[in-house]
């Protein structure tokens, strides 16, 4: 495969990722919004979700509708959901050919709908969830039509890849970011709303349920979204899957490529794999989410050296 | 709701109309066609009309147009009434067209070798070595199978009696085919059951014969050789057809910079690294090809190309220099090479053209220039086009002082009245002027036409110019079976 496709195809995949991560963290935002007797606090969801600038953030100020356009609708925001879907519809327009129509014309509605004039009068003066739903729904038809439709070899690796590494990437921002906030505000540590938004922004709170009875622990959260094998958000699923596509990729003529970066990989699950919740307190867990996300850091990178 | 009424359909004088013989006298092959319409309301036009817009738009068969800071996405402009051509036409226009690419591949061959057909003063080698596309590069460069025109496009129009025209060659890097396609497919959803009805012949088999044509002329004798597609990229207008073609072909869809040269051989980069090419089907311009020997500013192309072009390692679609075949004021004389290179009458007809590095002629075009069109020799789009009917005295003027700066860079021809076809327009049928390109693939096998083309229409009332960068659109073409 050219290397320009592969490129391709890795970046568009982690576009798509990245805006479902951003419609769900802000669908759950929203709805928490409206369900608060203290002023909501955007400023965590801005700080993870937007490239934005510090005095933009703080002209918003808490006012729910303007956040949503702007994660949604702002050009200026690099991270708005119109900017992303963008590059991800330039991408797979570039390698048009590669991808299943049925994938290529998912991802042209998507961004059509991104456009529909209809969705910034939802924010603006209707329900912002229906906006959103909207949007979460072409992301949902996306990886149905992506799973359903593309062929299982080079290509399907380097979007899975893709995939997988901007989820992890975003369960870690996520985890960091809310867990800072504990130790600035260590009441949190027993708000349960906290706890359960957190979960629900990532999906997980469903299974959280199920695994932890008995409430809400900084712990357990941590434990799910860090090393649960089965969460397919966390981050050790992530990096397991990464491991998995990259495999499949091993060819005899770049061997040495292709060794270097699977040591790294390696390297990397099996520091999730041998932590667990008390390991990670000793290390600390702010120090132990950046060296986790400085790994995956280094995978797109040698990514971009050996394969683009 | 109404229904279409044909009455308001209007000939216009002196006009061949590929729909009516006179007002209410319907030519045959459309009978079937204006039957089904009529049983639907113009609200059904409508929402066919919608329907159309919707499937071009959800496909993404768009080109952006980046004026106004944001791209905004527009569609070709399709005419939702297809354009019928019988089977007694085509045949003819298929041995027409034969005819005449078989004289200009042997030209090509001629010119750029031999060169009889100047020392025979057939042609002036003036004209020759003044053409812009003449490249000297290509002058004794073998070419597989001697082919140089392997994908055409020829522009034809009907005269008020309905003869057909040839008004230009287009042997560089025709484009259309991917709307020929794609307006089909539409068509198909448009008027469920209505295309086997009319027996109208299939266009599928394209890209097949296209991707047969590619692989017959690799130079290496592999079992697998690569073929990839050049496209200029993403932003180019025609990136759609592009990636389009290259799907249905399954070939690779390659830019400039995923290739590089090496030894004289053409290699794309790929994941697993350097791969040979053996055939590059481009769409990028002469011009851009290759740095070293052409524009030395283009990053479109690849350096050291011609290199490995010569010395035989890579196949190239079209062949390059194409363009002093195409050239408007070598289209003149396209009729004296059929009979020079085959013994031939010429089937087609040419446009009668007036060379105006001629002093004669130039001074028969100035004197009868309100019924001219003048043209450049090496433009297009309808871009630098003179009207002479249309034209104003300043404007006139402002051209005559271009034209002067060096006449034998262009050409004029008496204005034709191009032959209308019906369209949908405000709920009317109404007559639109059109012409037709159809494209024929040469292989080694010979010559092959799909029976049917683009038929570009110009949209605005009274329009004589179909031109899509000037407001023309197009429409689904029909080839019936006998």
């Amino acid at each position: 495969m050219l290397s320009r496709v592969a490129s391709s195809l890795y970046w568009l995949s982690r576009y798509v990722e990245r805006s479902d991560g951003i419609l769900r963290m802000l669908k759950i935002n929203y709805a928490s919004s409206q369900d608060t007797i203290h002023e909501f606090t955007w400023d965590p969801v801005i700080r993870i979700s937007s490239g934005g600038k510090e005095e933009e953030i703080s002209s918003m100020k808490n006012d729910s509708r303007k956040v949503v356009e702007y994660l949604l609708f702002n050009r200026d925001n690099p991270n708005s959901i119109i900017n992303i879907i963008t590059l991800a519809r330039e991408n797979a327009r570039s390698v048009q050919e590669h991808i299943a129509t049925d994938l290529w014309q998912c991802l042209n509605e998507y961004y059509h709908t991104v456009k529909d004039p209809k969705l910034l009068w939802y924010v603006q003066k209707d329900d912002p969830i229906t906006a959103l739903d909207i949007l979460i729904k072409q992301v949902m038809l996306y990886y149905g039509t992506a799973d359903s439709t593309m062929e299982r070899g080079e290509i399907r690796s380097f979007m899975s890849i893709g995939k997988y590494l901007e989820r992890s990437i975003q369960s870690i921002d996520i985890l960091d970011i809310k867990f800072i906030s504990v130790s600035d505000n260590p009441d949190l540590l027993t708000d349960t709303s906290y706890w359960k938004h957190l979960l629900l922004s990532l999906g997980g709170y469903e299974l959280y349920l199920k695994s932890y009875r008995g409430g809400f622990s900084d712990e357990n959260v941590l434990e799910l979204i860090m090393l649960n094998q089965d969460f397919p958000r966390s981050a050790k699923y992530g990096v397991h899957n990464i491991q998995r596509y990259f495999e499949r990729l091993k060819s005899e003529k770049n061997i040495e490529h292709y060794k270097s970066l699977s040591f790294n990989i390696g390297k990397l699950h099996s520091y999730i794999t041998y932590s667990s919740v008390y390991t990670i307190k000793e290390e600390g867990l702010h120090n132990y989410l950046v060296k986790i996300r400085n790994g995956l850091y280094g995978i797109g990178n040698l990514l971009q050296e050996y394969y683009f | 709701m109404s229904e279409i009424d044909l009455s308001k359909y209007q000939n216009i004088s002196n006009t061949w109309d590929e729909m009516y013989i006179s007002n209410d006298n319907l030519r045959e092959q459309y009978h079937k066609i204006i039957t089904y319409l009529q049983k639907e309301s113009a609200n059904d036009l409508n929402k066919k009309e919608e329907l159309a817009k919707r499937l071009f738009m959800s496909q993404g068969i768009t080109f952006t147009v980046y004026d106004s800071g944001e791209g905004i996405e527009k569609i070709f402009p399709f005419d939702i009434i297809p354009r019928v051509i019988t089977s007694p036409e085509w045949s003819f226009i298929e041995k027409g067209i034969k005819q005449r690419l078989k004289a200009l591949n042997l030209f090509l061959k001629d010119v750029y070798s031999t060169q009889f057909i100047i020392k025979d003063k057939v042609i002036p080698a003036s004209l020759i070595y003044s053409c812009p596309h003449f490249l000297r590069e290509m002058y004794n460069l073998n070419v597989p199978h001697d082919i140089y025109i392997h994908i055409a496009g020829i522009d034809l129009i009907r005269d008020y009696d309905g003869t057909f025209y040839v008004l230009e060659d287009n042997l560089r890097t025709p484009s259309g085919v991917s709307y020929m396609l794609e307006n089909r497919e539409i068509t198909k959803r448009l008027f469920p059951d209505l295309i086997p009805q009319c027996k109208v012949r299939s266009v599928t088999e394209y890209p097949n014969i296209l991707y047969k044509n590619l692989l017959a002329l690799s130079p290496r004798a592999v079992s697998n050789p690569t073929i990839v597609l050049l496209s200029p990229g993403m932003y180019n207008s025609a990136y759609y057809e592009h990636t389009t073609l290259a799907r249905l072909m399954g070939v690779e869809l390659v830019e400039g910079r995923d290739l590089v040269i090496s030894d004289q051989k053409v290699f794309m980069k790929t994941t697993t690294g350097l791969q040979q090419v053996d055939v590059i089907y481009r769409r990028v311009d002469d011009d851009f090809l290759d740095p070293l020997v052409f524009n030395p500013q283009s990053v479109l192309g690849v350096a050291g190309l011609m290199s490995a072009y010569r010395k035989g390692n890579v196949a190239i679609i079209n062949a390059v220099g194409n363009g002093v075949a195409d050239d408007k004021a070598v289209y003149k004389y396209v009729p004296e090479m059929i009979r020079y290179y085959l013994n031939e009458e010429p089937l087609l007809k040419n446009v009668p053209t007036y060379s105006l590095g001629n002093a004669d002629e130039k001074e028969y075009v100035f004197e009868n220039i309100n019924k001219m069109v003048i043209k450049k020799t090496n433009g297009s789009g309808g871009y630098g086009m003179l009207m002479g009917h249309a034209a104003d005295q300043r404007e006139i003027d402002d051209y005559k002082i271009e034209v002067l700066k060096d006449p034998r860079n262009f050409i004029a021809q008496p204005t034709i009245s191009l032959s209308t076809a019906p369209c949908y327009m405000d709920g009317v049928l109404q007559p639109r002027r059109v012409d037709l390109r159809p494209f024929a693939l040469c292989g080694p096998d010979g010559i092959s036409i799909v029976p049917g083309g683009l038929t570009r229409v110009a949209l605005k009332e009274g329009s004589l110019v179909v031109n899509s960068s000037q407001g023309g659109g197009s429409k689904d073409t029909w080839v019936l079976s006998s």
